[in-house]
C-alpha cells in the first residue's frame, strides 16, 4: 500500500539532499580555492617580512620545523640563508610567483619573490598537504551543519506532512467510525479546500442512500400495514363462509377451507413479522435502553409460549444465572420470542430446547439450543438474510415460517451492539444460537442485581 | 579528500541506486511483492563486508589479479541476471501468467550481487582512509555527501519511473536496463583489461574534456549507461554486443509472449460454441 506521507517524505528529503549537497560540494570547491588564496597571501606576507630582515642578524642555516621552508639567494646565485629542510639548490627556478615542487618526501607550495632594494631572491614554502588539510578543516566546519541538519530536516518534514495530512486522517476516521446505519452528513472541522469536493460528494451520496432506504422502509411498512385490512376482511369472510356451509349442511370434503385458513394464518404471521422487522430496524427504532435481567425476561417469554411447546410435547428448560444488561424490553421480548419460535418449529415432537443465560468474560449472553436438524456451517452466514429459509420452502422439518424471524433477531442484536454466534447444540443434532451482549452495555453482575 | 571521496562513493552508490530504482519500479508495476529488496540489501551488505575484509586474500589469487577478475565476474553475473529479469518482465507483462516468484528471485539476486560489488568497494575505501584521524572528517563528510546524492537521485528516479504511464514504464525500464546491463559489461571489460585478460588498446576517442568522468554528471552517465570518456575498441565492441544481445532477447520474449497470447485467444474462441 502506498503511503502519501512516505512518498512526500522521501521525495522532499531526496530533493533537499540533492540540492543541498550539490550546493555544499560547489561551496566546498569555491571555499577551498579561496582558502588556498588566503594561504598564498600569507606566504607572500612572510616573504615581505624576510625582505625587511637585516641579513647580518641571521645565520646562514636555520633549524627547520618541517612545515615551513625558506631560502634567500643573492643576485649572483649565492645562498645567503636557508632552512635545514631545504635542498642546496633553489627549491624552484628563481622566477617570481607561486609554484609547486617535491623535496624531502613532501609536496611543497613555494612563493618566489625578488627584492630589488636588497638584490635578493626570497623563497618561502609550505607543505601542500598540511595547507590542504588546514583549508579542508576550515571549510568542513562550514559544510558540516548542512549535513547534520539533514536528520532534523527529515523529522520536521515528517511532522509537517503529518500536520498537512491531518484533515485527511480526520476524514478517514470520521468514515471509519460511522456506524453502518448512520447516514448523517460527515462532519469534518474546517476541511481544507482540497477535501471539500470529497466531503461534498460523500455527503450527497449519503443523502441519496438515506432517501432510498427511507423509500424502501416506507414502502414495505405501508404495504404490510395496508395488507392488514384486507386480510382481516378475508379472515371474517372465511369465518362467515365456514358458518354458512355448516348451516347448509355442506361439509368441507376436500379440506380446501382448512388449507385456506392455514394460508391466511401464515399470511397474517408474515405481515406481522414484516411490520416487526421494519419497526425494529436499528436505523429508526427508538430504543429505550434500561437495566433488565435477561433471565427474568427469558422466563416470561417461555411462560407466554409454554403451550406451544407442550402441544408438541417438547421439553423446554431454562438454566444459568441472572444476567443484568441494558436493553430495550420490547425488542428483546420479540428477539427471545423469535429464537424460541424458531427452535420450537425445527425441533421434532418430544424434542428438547434449552435456554441458558450466563456471563462469558464479563459479557452477558442468552443462548437457545434445540435438538432439531441444525444448520450446515456453510449456510449459517445466510440465515439472517430476509426471506431466506434453509433448504428453501421444502425444509425437512415441514415447518411453516416467513423467513424473517432471524432477520429480526439480527436487527435487535445490532440495536444492542450484540454479537450473534452460531454453533452446534449440545444435543446429538441441532443449532445453538448465542446472543452475546457487549460488556459496555452496562452489564450488571448477578450478585449486584439481587443485592 | 572530501571531493575524491564524494566521487568514489557517488560512483558506487549511484550504480546500485539506479539499478534498484529501475527494478523496484518494475516490481511495483508488475505487482511483484517488493520484499526481495530488504532481503537482498541485508544479504548483499553482509556479504560485501565479508568480501571487503577478505579482499587482500582475493586480490592475491590468479597471480595478483584476483580482485579484478572477481569483480568482472560479479558484473557479468549481474548482466546475465538482468537478461533474465528483462525476459521475465516482458513475459509477465504480456501473458500475466508467469510466477512472480521468479522475477522477484532474479531481481533480488541481481541487487544482492550489485550491493556486494559496490558495497565491498565502499568498505575497502572507507576502512582504508577513515583510520587516519587527519583524513577522517573529510572522508566521512565526503562519504555522506556522495551517498546522499546517490540515494537522492535513485529515489527521485524511482518516482519518475512510477509517474510514467504503465506501458511507457515498461519501455523506459527495458531501455534503461539494456544500457545499465551493457554498462556492467563495459566495466567487466575494463577490469579484465586491467587484469591483462583482455588486450589493452589505444582509445577510439576521448570526450574527457567535454564531459569529465569525475564530474557528477559524468558519474551519473557512468552509472546509467556505462559512460567511458576514452574507450578502447574492445570496450566499445563488448558494450554494443551486450546491448544488442539484450535487445534481441527482449524482442524475442515479446514476440513469444504475443504469439502465446494470440494462441490462447484462438483456443478460447475455438472452444466457445
Amino acid at each position: 500500500m502506498r503511503s502519501i506521507r512516505v512518498f512526500l517524505l522521501v521525495a522532499l528529503l531526496s530533493t533537499i539532499t540533492l540540492v543541498n549537497f550539490l550546493a555544499a560540494l560547489h561551496g566546498y570547491r569555491e571555499s577551498m580555492a579561496a582558502a588556498q588564496q588566503l594561504l598564498d597571501r600569507q606566504l607572500a606576507a612572510t616573504a615581505a617580512l624576510l625582505e625587511k630582515l637585516p641579513l647580518q642578524q641571521v645565520q646562514s642555516e636555520l633549524p627547520a620545523d618541517g612545515e615551513v621552508a625558506l631560502q634567500l639567494w643573492g643576485e649572483d646565485g649565492q645562498s645567503l640563508l636557508k632552512s635545514a629542510n631545504t635542498p642546496g639548490r633553489p627549491m624552484v627556478p628563481l622566477e617570481g610567483g607561486y609554484r609547486e615542487t617535491n623535496f624531502g618526501n613532501y609536496r611543497w607550495r613555494v612563493y618566489t619573490h625578488f627584492s630589488p632594494e636588497s638584490g635578493r631572491w626570497i623563497q618561502v614554502a609550505e607543505r601542500a598537504d598540511l595547507r590542504f588539510q588546514l583549508a579542508e578543516r576550515v571549510v568542513l566546519e562550514s559544510i558540516l551543519p548542512t549535513l547534520l541538519a539533514l536528520p532534523l530536516a527529515a523529522l520536521l518534514i515528517w511532522l509537517v506532512i503529518g500536520r498537512g495530512l491531518s484533515s485527511l486522517r480526520e476524514l478517514a476516521n470520521a468514515l471509519r467510525e460511522k456506524r453502518a446505519e448512520d447516514l448523517e452528513p460527515l462532519q469534518v472541522s474546517e476541511p481544507p479546500q482540497e477535501l471539500q469536493p470529497v466531503i461534498r460528494s460523500t455527503n450527497a451520496l449519503l443523502e441519496r442512500l438515506g432517501a432510498s432506504f427511507e423509500r424502501e422502509r416506507r414502502f414495505s411498512a405501508d404495504a404490510a400495514h395496508e395488507l392488514r385490512t384486507p386480510i382481516s376482511a378475508i379472515q371474517v369472510h372465511l369465518h362467515n363462509l365456514e358458518r354458512e356451509l355448516q348451516d347448509a349442511g355442506l361439509a368441507d370434503r376436500s379440506g380446501s377451507l382448512g388449507k385456506l385458513r392455514l394460508s391466511v394464518t401464515r399470511m397474517v404471521d408474515l405481515v406481522e413479522q414484516m411490520l416487526t422487522l421494519f419497526r425494529t430496524n436499528p436505523e429508526h427504532y427508538p430504543a429505550r435502553l434500561e437495566p433488565l435481567d435477561l433471565q427474568q425476561l427469558a422466563r416470561e417469554v417461555i411462560a407466554e409460549r409454554y403451550e406451544l411447546f407442550s402441544a408438541r410435547q417438547q421439553s423446554i428448560s431454562l438454566q444459568g444465572t441472572a444476567v443484568g444488561i441494558r436493553g430495550d424490553v420490547f425488542a428483546l421480548t420479540v428477539m427471545i420470542g423469535n429464537l424460541l419460535s424458531n427452535a420450537g418449529k425445527y425441533t421434532p415432537e418430544r424434542g428438547e430446547i434449552l435456554v441458558t443465560t450466563a456471563l462469558s468474560d464479563s459479557r452477558g449472553y442468552i443462548q437457545v439450543e434445540d435438538s432439531g436438524p441444525g444448520i450446515p456451517a456453510q449456510e449459517r452466514s445466510k440465515i439472517f438474510e430476509r426471506f431466506y429459509r434453509v433448504g428453501g420452502d421444502c425444509h425437512a422439518s415441514q415447518a411453516e415460517g416467513s423467513g424473517l424471524g432471524l432477520s429480526i433477531v439480527a436487527h435487535i442484536a445490532r440495536l444492542h451492539r450484540a454479537e450473534i454466534q452460531l454453533s452446534d447444540s449440545r444435543f446429538d443434532t441441532g443449532l445453538c444460537v448465542r446472543i452475546l451482549f457487549p460488556a459496555s452495555s452496562g452489564t450488571v453482575l448477578p450478585g449486584e442485581e439481587h443485592a | 579528500m572530501l571531493l575524491n571521496t564524494v566521487i568514489i562513493i557517488l560512483r558506487e552508490v549511484l550504480e546500485a541506486a539506479l539499478l534498484i530504482s529501475i527494478l523496484l519500479a518494475m516490481s511495483r508495476r508488475l505487482r511483484v511483492d517488493p520484499r526481495w529488496l530488504p532481503l537482498s540489501l541485508l544479504l548483499g551488505g553482509a556479504v560485501a563486508v565479508l568480501v571487503g575484509t577478505q579482499m587482500r586474500g582475493i586480490s592475491e589469487l590468479l597471480d595478483g589479479v584476483g580482485q579484478e577478475v572477481f569483480d568482472a565476474f560479479l558484473q557479468l553475473a549481474i548482466y546475465v541476471l538482468l537478461l533474465c529479469v528483462a525476459v521475465l518482465m516482458i513475459r509477465s507483462y504480456y501473458s500475466q501468467n508467469t510466477v512472480p516468484g521468479g522475477i522477484a528471485a532474479a531481481m533480488g539476486a541481481a541487487v544482492t550481487l550489485a550491493v556486494i560489488r559496490e558495497g565491498s568497494e565502499i568498505y575497502l575505501f572507507l576502512s582504508a582512509f577513515s583510520a587516519d584521524p587527519d583524513l577522517r572528517p573529510g572522508v566521512l563528510s565526503g562519504a555522506f555527501i556522495g551517498a546522499g546524492i546517490g540515494f537522492s537521485i535513485g529515489a527521485l528516479f524511482y518516482y519518475f519511473l512510477l509517474a510514467l504511464p504503465r506501458r511507457t514504464t515498461l519501455a523506459v525500464a527495458c531501455v534503461l536496463m539494456t544500457l545499465v546491463a551493457a554498462g556492467m559489461c563495459i566495466q567487466a571489460a575494463q577490469l579484465l583489461i586491467q587484469a591483462d585478460w583482455l588486450p589493452a588498446q589505444s582509445s577510439l576517442w576521448d570526450t574527457g574534456n567535454w564531459l569529465p568522468e569525475g564530474s557528477v554528471s559524468g558519474q551519473l552517465l557512468y552509472a546509467l549507461v556505462g559512460y567511458e570518456a576514452s574507450p578502447s575498441p574492445v570496450e566499445v565492441g563488448v558494450y554494443f554486443s551486450a546491448a544488442l544481445l539484450m535487445v534481441a532477447l527482449l524482442f524475442w520474449a515479446r514476440y513469444r509472449a504475443e504469439a502465446g497470447g494470440r494462441k490462447g485467444e484462438r483456443d478460447r474462441a475455438a472452444s466457445t460454441p
